[in-house]
């Protein structure tokens, strides 16, 4: 090879480079301004008061698809963003008819949140670094397994088959999601309110009217024996953060697959006027094969929140109770002729 | 690009097919074997929890006026919206498309909800935009 042919690829190799290191920077994820100050209450704590909205198109766990990806770059980030609201918000038809009646109502119904988190992470799950639930363990898994034979062999002789949102008792997900806290997204009602004392934080989750009364005074939590629907919290403050722990959960609940003794830590930090951070950590070694953590860029929701006294008239579950005696009674005609 | 468009739209089917979460099981309550529309005229609505109700009275092939009850969606959504017992007054008449209940009841889903003049219950999510 000639000097002057070598010398030329040298130019084209740094230009190459730079501009590698051009499109990487000017794809870097955004971030919050780490010398953000928060208002501050007249005690002196940085003040989360108000409703926040979690909804949030990002998914829960990182899609395959984007392999070792934490971050989108702007252009995937508008592209993924816009595919999700087109085909998920315009009411699409064109879908098999038992999907059709999943989504029931088109998008006037439903209030999912219209953007992805502007970190453009690729999934609310920060560790493991996959971005993905972590195993379940071989109890946990066969607890699942256990929980969805029971539900297929008696999906709805009474009402305590059915999901405990049906029953309006907490929120809870599909595909044996199980319920929270933590405050997950979902369909509508996305929302929550923060109210804080010198001795108390206050939250109150839109959906299912779900309310946790947390005192920050260093008290001990409940006894082990006193199990509760959205378990025992306890609060502090670490520099400006709100971190509240939180165990005693029950049986019933399962988030994710976790057992009673899921130990949840959360993380409220306030990055911006507007944006509340909220970071959770599951440490549960009888269910995961490790501890995982989410996080979700709650936004300033500027408005206030309604009551959702959900067993006010809770007609869906005579309905669904009703569809499966009248299912049964079909079953039982066809049996007989 | 090509490749993440397509990477994009295989993760927006699965997406799709799987179930969302409402308040309740709408498989278990409708039947994917009745899909139904209903053209009425306004009768109560009632904006309660967890789900509102519409209610029409139509007129049958035989002349006869049957009641229908149409589920929709929370209130507090709906409030959101701008939507009240003020935009949506007794009397008017619309065109529900939605699933009849299994238990065999003038009862439905309420999917798509349109007006005479072509205009539906039916806009852009309303949640704020994400946060930096």
């Amino acid at each position: 090879m000639s000097k002057g042919k070598l010398h030329g690829y040298c130019v084209y190799f740094i230009i190459a480079m730079f501009g590698a290191i051009g499109t990487v920077w000017s794809q870097a994820p955004p971030s919050f301004d780490a010398n953000y100050e928060p208002p501050r209450t007249p005690s002196g704590q940085p003040d989360l008061q108000g409703v926040w909205s979690n909804a949030i198109l990002t998914p829960f766990e990182r899609p395959e698809e984007f392999g070792d990806q934490a971050f989108l770059t702007e252009e995937q980030a508008n592209a993924y963003q816009e595919q999700r609201r087109q085909q998920t918000f315009r009411g699409d038809r064109t879908v098999d008819v038992e999907t059709d009646v999943s989504h029931a109502y088109n998008d006037f119904w439903w209030d999912w949140g219209t953007e992805l988190a502007r970190t453009r992470r690729t999934s609310l799950i920060i560790d493991p670094p996959d971005g993905r639930l972590p195993a379940l363990t071989p109890q946990a898994q066969r607890r699942r397994e256990a929980r969805i034979a029971r539900r297929a062999e008696h999906p709805a002789d009474g009402p305590e088959d059915r999901l405990l949102r049906e029953r309006c008792i907490i929120w809870d997900g599909n595909n044996d999601s199980g319920g929270g806290p933590p405050m997950m997204p979902s369909a509508y009602n996305n929302n929550f309110q923060i109210v804080q004392t010198e001795d108390y934080v206050l939250l109150l989750k839109e959906m299912v009217h779900e309310t946790r009364v947390v005192p920050l005074d260093g008290r001990p939590h409940l006894h082990d024996s006193v199990r509760q629907w959205l378990g025992s919290s306890r609060g502090r403050w670490e520099g400006d953060t709100l971190v509240i722990e939180t165990k005693n959960f029950t049986d019933k609940t399962y988030y994710q697959g976790a057992s009673e003794h899921m130990q949840l830590t959360e993380r409220f930090t306030r990055v911006a006027d507007d944006v509340l951070l909220y970071e959770f950590t599951v440490n549960d070694p009888q269910a995961f094969m490790r501890p995982w953590t989410a996080q979700i860029p709650t936004v300033k929701l500027d408005g206030m929140i309604y009551e959702f006294a959900c067993h006010e008239t809770n007609r869906g579950m005579v309905g669904l109770l009703s569809g499966a005696r009248a299912e049964e009674a079909a079953a039982r005609e066809a049996a007989g002729n | 690009m090509r490749t993440i468009i397509l990477v994009l739209a295989a993760q927006i089917a699965l997406l799709i097919a799987a179930p969302l979460g409402a308040h309740h099981s709408f498989l278990a309550e409708f039947d994917p074997d009745q899909p139904i529309q209903l053209r009425g005229t306004l009768t109560k609505i009632e904006l309660i929890n967890p789900h509102s109700w519409f209610h029409i009275d139509v007129v049958g092939s035989n002349g006869e006026v049957e009641s229908w009850a149409i589920e929709a969606g929370t209130p507090n959504t709906l409030f959101r919206k701008g939507i009240n017992k003020n935009t949506l007054p007794v009397g008017i008449e619309i065109i529900v498309d939605g699933y009849r209940a299994k238990n065999g009841t003038n009862t439905a889903s309420g999917r798509d909800i349109t007006f005479p003049d072509g205009r539906q219950l039916y806009l852009e999510g309303s949640a704020p935009p994400a946060p930096e």
